[in-house]
Parts: structure tokens; C-alpha cells; sequence
């Protein structure tokens, strides 16, 4: 499956999604003014990916650095829908970047790791990488 | 007259501590544009990393319920699908602290279940909203409500302070909003 680029706005982040290395990148910041708009496309893209029968371990590198709170369920949808194919037995690795003295997007990493039980969550704190806005 | 009239606009301004404030159309670019200057302002007055995350997280979702929640819109015909919805946000400094104010008319119908929403954040300590956070994220959106319940806690979570809100009868039959939260 072909892999699913878009490139940074000033309100919407930089997305990478290479399907056959399984490595899915969301970087920059996200608040766009039509949520579904922006995120429909990245939800078909990637249940079209994960129903497929191949078992590719996954890794999704989540380095937002800012994201509204509209953007923040639609995160949270993407990360039921790999919480469902790893419970169905898929390795996948959801990597939470922060910033290190973003103490709020800390805090969202647990709040969005609360429920993962298959997926294989871990925090990173390092300096955020600059994404130009287009 | 004119001087002396828009001077003491900027004086009642000035005398509320407010040092950013705009009132009248909103759109995406408008909130785009302030929000970059805000940041701008506050990363060259050396305010702390967190402190501009804040105020800018709260900024743009006290920004985002206007375009939405506004009853005082502006829609363009069929040839040009825009829509402007008019309010007022102001950000000023109090006793050491940012605050932002926004304001916008809504319909009268609209009030009880903000309030009873607010009512119900303002009464919540840190972790309860917390707790309610994370709720909110794992359900899906309410019928008509477009996201503003997790909108108004990640703004209740940003806050030192419990939230302040308030209504006023406007011209037009319709209620003004006004909703305070210092960072």
C-alpha cells in the first residue's frame, strides 16, 4: 500500500505514514478549523492498512507538539484502531514524544495510555523538531 | 473628539490590564494570525515554555467556541461558502497572572446547558477534571455539540483558577456570553 504523505500547514501537522516499513509519523501542531476534513482521509488511509491481512510490526511516532482538543479524540481514534489489530495479535509500538519541560503533553501521554493494553506505549522526552508551516 | 473618544476606549483597556484584544469578525486565518502573535509577544518577554502553552491552548479553544457557538454570523451565499462569526477576545495581565476573556453572543436557548456545563466544570477540582478528561476522550461527540465539552475542560484544566462566567441580556433578544480564565 502506497504510503500517505502531507505536508505541514501552519495549523495542521506533518504527516508520514510509511505502510510497508510500518513506521506512522504525525509531527508539528494540529488544530484545524474542520477536524474531520483533515483527519477523514489519515482514517481511511489507515484502516484500509490495517485491514489488510499483512502483519508488519507497527510504530506510530506521535510528535505533536500542540494539538486542540478536537484533534485530540481524533488522535485518540487512531489509537483505538491500533489497540484493536494489536489485541488481534500485531506488534505495535506507539512512541508519545514531548517536549521536556511540556509538563501538559505529559500528562496527555497518560491520559491517552490509559486504556492501551496490547499497544506497547512509551513516553520520550526530547527537544521538539521544527516543522516550517507551508 | 476623536482622539479624546478612542483614547478613552484605550484607557479602560489599559486600566483592566488588558495589553491584546480584538472584537468583531472571526475566522480560521484571524485565529491563526493573533495566536502567532501572541506567542510572539510572550516568547520576547521571556515567558516560561509552559506558561505560553497554556495561554495559547486556552486562546484557541476559547477562539475555536466563538467560530463555532457565535450566534452572530455572517454566512456568505452559495457561490462563496464563508462563514464569520463575530465576538471579542481580550488578554491582559492581573495581579502577576495572564488572563483571556472572550465574549459572543448566543441564543437564549443555548444558555441553560452552558451554564449547567460550567457549573458543573467550576465545581470540579484537578483531578476530577482530569478524570472527566479522559472520559471525554473515549466518547464519541455529543449530537450537536461539535466537540465543545472536551473543548471547555482542556480550557477548566489549563486554568490556575476556577473558570469565571457570566450572561447579559443583548439587544436583539439573544444573551451575551462572557467567559474569564486565568492561567
Amino acid at each position: 500500500m502506497d504510503s500517505l504523505n502531507i505536508a505541514a500547514t501552519g495549523r495542521t501537522p506533518d504527516v508520514h505514514f510509511d505502510f510497508a516499513s510500518g513506521v506512522l509519523r504525525m509531527r508539528g501542531e494540529s488544530y484545524p478549523d474542520d477536524v474531520a476534513t483533515f483527519f477523514g482521509p489519515i482514517f481511511s488511509a489507515l484502516r484500509a492498512y490495517l485491514a489488510e491481512p499483512d502483519k508488519t510490526p507497527i510504530r506510530f511516532d506521535m510528535e505533536l507538539v500542540y494539538f486542540n482538543s478536537s484533534s485530540a479524540k481524533a488522535l485518540m481514534n487512531i489509537f483505538q484502531m491500533l489497540e484493536t489489530v494489536a489485541e488481534g495479535g500485531r506488534d505495535v509500538a506507539i512512541d508519545w514524544y514531548y517536549e521536556p519541560d511540556d509538563d501538559s503533553m505529559m500528562e496527555l501521554g497518560e491520559d491517552f495510555s490509559e486504556d492501551l493494553k496490547a499497544v506497547a506505549f512509551t513516553m520520550k522526552a526530547r527537544p521538539a523538531h521544527k516543522t516550517s508551516p507551508g | 473628539m476623536l482622539a479624546h473618544q478612542y483614547s478613552i476606549i484605550k484607557r479602560d483597556l489599559d486600566a483592566k490590564g488588558i495589553v491584546f484584544s480584538f472584537s468583531g469578525y472571526l475566522s480560521e486565518g484571524i485565529l491563526y494570525s493573533l495566536g502567532e502573535a501572541l506567542r510572539e509577544k510572550m516568547t520576547l518577554e521571556e515567558t516560561d515554555g509552559p506558561t505560553i502553552r497554556r495561554v495559547f491552548s486556552v486562546f484557541v479553544e476559547q477562539m475555536q467556541n466563538i467560530i463555532r457557538y457565535s450566534a452572530e454570523k455572517l454566512t456568505g451565499g452559495e457561490q462563496r461558502a464563508v462563514e464569520l462569526s463575530a465576538g471579542m477576545v481580550t488578554i491582559g495581565m492581573e495581579q502577576g497572572k495572564v488572563f483571556i476573556v472572550c465574549g459572543n453572543i448566543v441564543l437564549n436557548c443555548d444558555v441553560p446547558r452552558l451554564r449547567e456545563r460550567l457549573d458543573f466544570l467550576k465545581g470540579l477540582d484537578k483531578d476530577a477534571i482530569k478524570t472527566y478528561y479522559r472520559e471525554q476522550l473515549r466518547e464519541a461527540p455529543e449530537e450537536g455539540s461539535r466537540g465543545a465539552t472536551i473543548g471547555l475542560i482542556e480550557i477548566a484544566r489549563r486554568a490556575s483558577e476556577p473558570i469565571e462566567y457570566d450572561f447579559a441580556p443583548s439587544e436583539d433578544g439573544k444573551t451575551f456570553f462572557c467567559l474569564k480564565v486565568r492561567i
